[in-house]
């Protein structure tokens, strides 16, 4: 059965989320939302949690280990070079090499991690709600789900009088955002 | 909540007392040990100034950058840039105890050493005294300039916008001008009253070094002058995205303070050219080595562990603690930087204490006194709205 989807699009930030606010005090399901830059407001609204950061902290913990111990296996376990009258396991040398090769793992790894976790890969086919959703508008997507043809209606028009300047009404049967 | 500070006569009487310690320790110190007390005078006279151009330093970015999360406040680093003119009665009585500082001071030393008699031209004493009235007139000038304007905007009547606004304008043309003063004679006056007690030993990024110190340490204290007053009840509106915001301050400075310690080690470690090595050679000795590791772990590595979560940097208890690692690291970091190069004896006694508590005494009655002669929240500011309700 295809699913379907109210869409409101906004051209202002203010409206944007007061219409959020609006749609959850009324028990309206908000399935996604686009926005052209980040809004934290928006991410507490939802009640969003990422785990994110705590995965990044330990990504940047597994970066420094494991580099500080391919520093020590090269330069003091397996191929012992003097040079500059430095003892081999000299720990400050090792250091801006260390910070280096951290920040690339944890970008690398994190980016990985989410490109995961939202199911990101080259080729995929993405549902396009409203193509003005990469563009400069903010856009607010309800599912109607189980919703009656009225409460449908509902969340349309409250969108519309929280100064949406569009509304659609769109349907799909498979979705991938 | 009250519109003004008032000094109770509980604190006017305890650092008052401070004071006297400090006066008496100075006076004692002079007699008995006079080297060592005039080491610790430039020590505590350079921690509390460096205090007060951190607050300067805060207020300045703050108007350049016009940001309004903080200008609720803002009085505070007002009150800590009035400690300035009082600094600078103290750094020109340094005068006395040149000789006891620094060795491009003795002719006799000058005399015999080419390297000194080459840097004699800008290291003497006269144009040395002349430099230091001409670094503390411009900033007097224009922290006396900035709190005048303040002050201003809070007697305007507040429906007279365009007033107002004219104000705030000048404050930021001001700070624009004043910020590269201060970066170019801050950076100088680090390098010639502590840089040049190891006077054969030079490094260029030293003065950094020292100006973000002093912004990360002037931040802590104002953070915690703002702790302080929160608990005696005033800024009732205080939030978790304000201290936050101080937090990532504190953090995203001591990881600049610890880039900068770390260049300016590795680079002459790597080196290994004896005239720059000997410098941290001194400071690898017993005695000195633990301060040295305290240094950089105060200063860097704790405040970075402690503040790296979001719950923690959201915290009092957390940033307070911070806070008091941070007091403690700035006078070791200055006690590294000065002691090795005079007395080279590590040793806390009386004399440090004295002179420090003394001093701490000083400031906190002169920045008191300053909060308490205006209202403690700029009631005229136009971002003080965003201030009040900040949050992201």
């Amino acid at each position: 059965m295809d699913r379907i989807f109210k869409i409101g699009v906004f051209d202002e930030e203010e409206k944007f989320l007061s219409s959020i606010k609006s749609l959850q005090e009324q028990n309206f399901l908000i399935y996604d939302v686009f926005t052209p830059y980040p809004i934290h407001e928006v991410f507490h609204l939802l009640k969003r949690k990422s785990r994110l950061p705590t995965a990044a902290y330990f990504f940047g913990l597994f970066g420094i280990i494991s580099t500080l111990a391919f520093l020590y296996y090269t330069s003091v376990l397996n191929w012992p070079v003097v040079y500059g009258g430095k003892p081999f396991n000299s720990f400050p040398s090792f250091i801006v090499v260390t910070i280096i090769l951290t920040i690339l793992t944890v970008t690398i790894a994190s980016l990985a991690l989410f490109s995961y976790r939202s199911k990101l890969f080259p080729g995929r086919e993405n549902t396009i709600f409203d193509p003005r959703a990469t563009d400069d508008k903010f856009v607010i997507v309800v599912e109607t789900g189980a919703m009656d043809i009225t409460s449908i209606e509902k969340a349309g028009k409250l969108m519309n009088e929280l100064g949406a300047v569009e509304i659609i009404e769109k349907e799909f049967g498979k979705v991938n955002a | 909540m009250k519109e003004q500070l008032t000094v109770s006569r509980n604190f006017k009487v305890v650092t008052i007392i401070l004071i006297c310690t400090g006066v008496f320790t100075f006076i004692f110190g002079l007699i008995l040990q006079p080297q060592l007390t005039w080491a610790n005078y430039l020590i505590v006279n350079y921690y509390f100034l460096s205090l007060a151009m951190g607050g300067l330093f805060f207020f300045v970015i703050q108007n350049i950058s016009q940001s309004g999360w903080a200008s609720g406040f803002q009085r505070i680093s007002e009150a800590m840039m009035s400690y300035i003119p009082f600094a600078a009665v103290f750094f020109l009585l340094l005068f006395f105890g040149l000789k006891d500082i620094y060795s491009w001071a003795h002719k006799e030393i000058v005399d015999i050493d080419p390297l000194l008699k080459h840097k004699s031209v800008f290291l003497n004493a006269p144009f040395f005294m002349i430099r230091m009235v001409v670094y503390f007139t411009l900033w007097i000038v224009f922290a006396v300039k900035l709190r005048k304007i303040s002050l201003k905007t809070d007697l305007l009547d507040s429906s007279d916008a365009s007033g107002i606004m004219k104000l705030f304008r000048r404050t930021e043309k001001y700070s624009k001008v004043f910020i590269f003063i201060l970066a170019i004679t801050f950076s100088l006056s680090a390098f010639e009253w502590i840089m040049s007690i190891d006077v054969r030993w030079y490094s260029a990024i030293f003065a950094l070094k020292n100006i973000v110190a002093a912004f990360l340490h002037g931040v802590s204290v104002l953070t915690l002058i703002i702790f302080i007053l929160y608990k005696i009840g005033y800024f009732p509106f205080l939030n978790k995205y304000h201290m936050h915001d101080f937090a990532r301050y504190i953090f995203m400075l001591s990881i600049v303070w610890g880039y900068f310690w770390f260049a300016q080690f590795m680079i002459i470690w790597y080196g290994n050219i004896p005239e720059e090595t000997g410098y941290y050679y001194l400071r690898w000795q017993t005695g000195w080595k633990i301060l040295f590791f305290c240094e950089i772990g105060l200063n860097w590595a704790l405040p970075f562990m402690l503040l790296l979560p979001v719950k923690a940097s959201r915290s009092k208890p957390v940033i307070f603690v911070v806070i008091v690692f941070l007091i403690i690291g700035q006078y070791i970091d200055l006690f590294v930087q000065v002691v090795p190069g005079i007395t080279g004896l590590s040793k806390f006694g009386w004399i440090e204490a004295g002179l420090f508590l003394g001093y701490a005494g000083l400031f906190a009655l002169i920045v008191a006194n300053a909060l308490s002669k205006a209202k403690i929240i700029p009631v005229n500011h136009p971002y003080l709205e965003e201030s009040l309700e900040h949050r992201f």
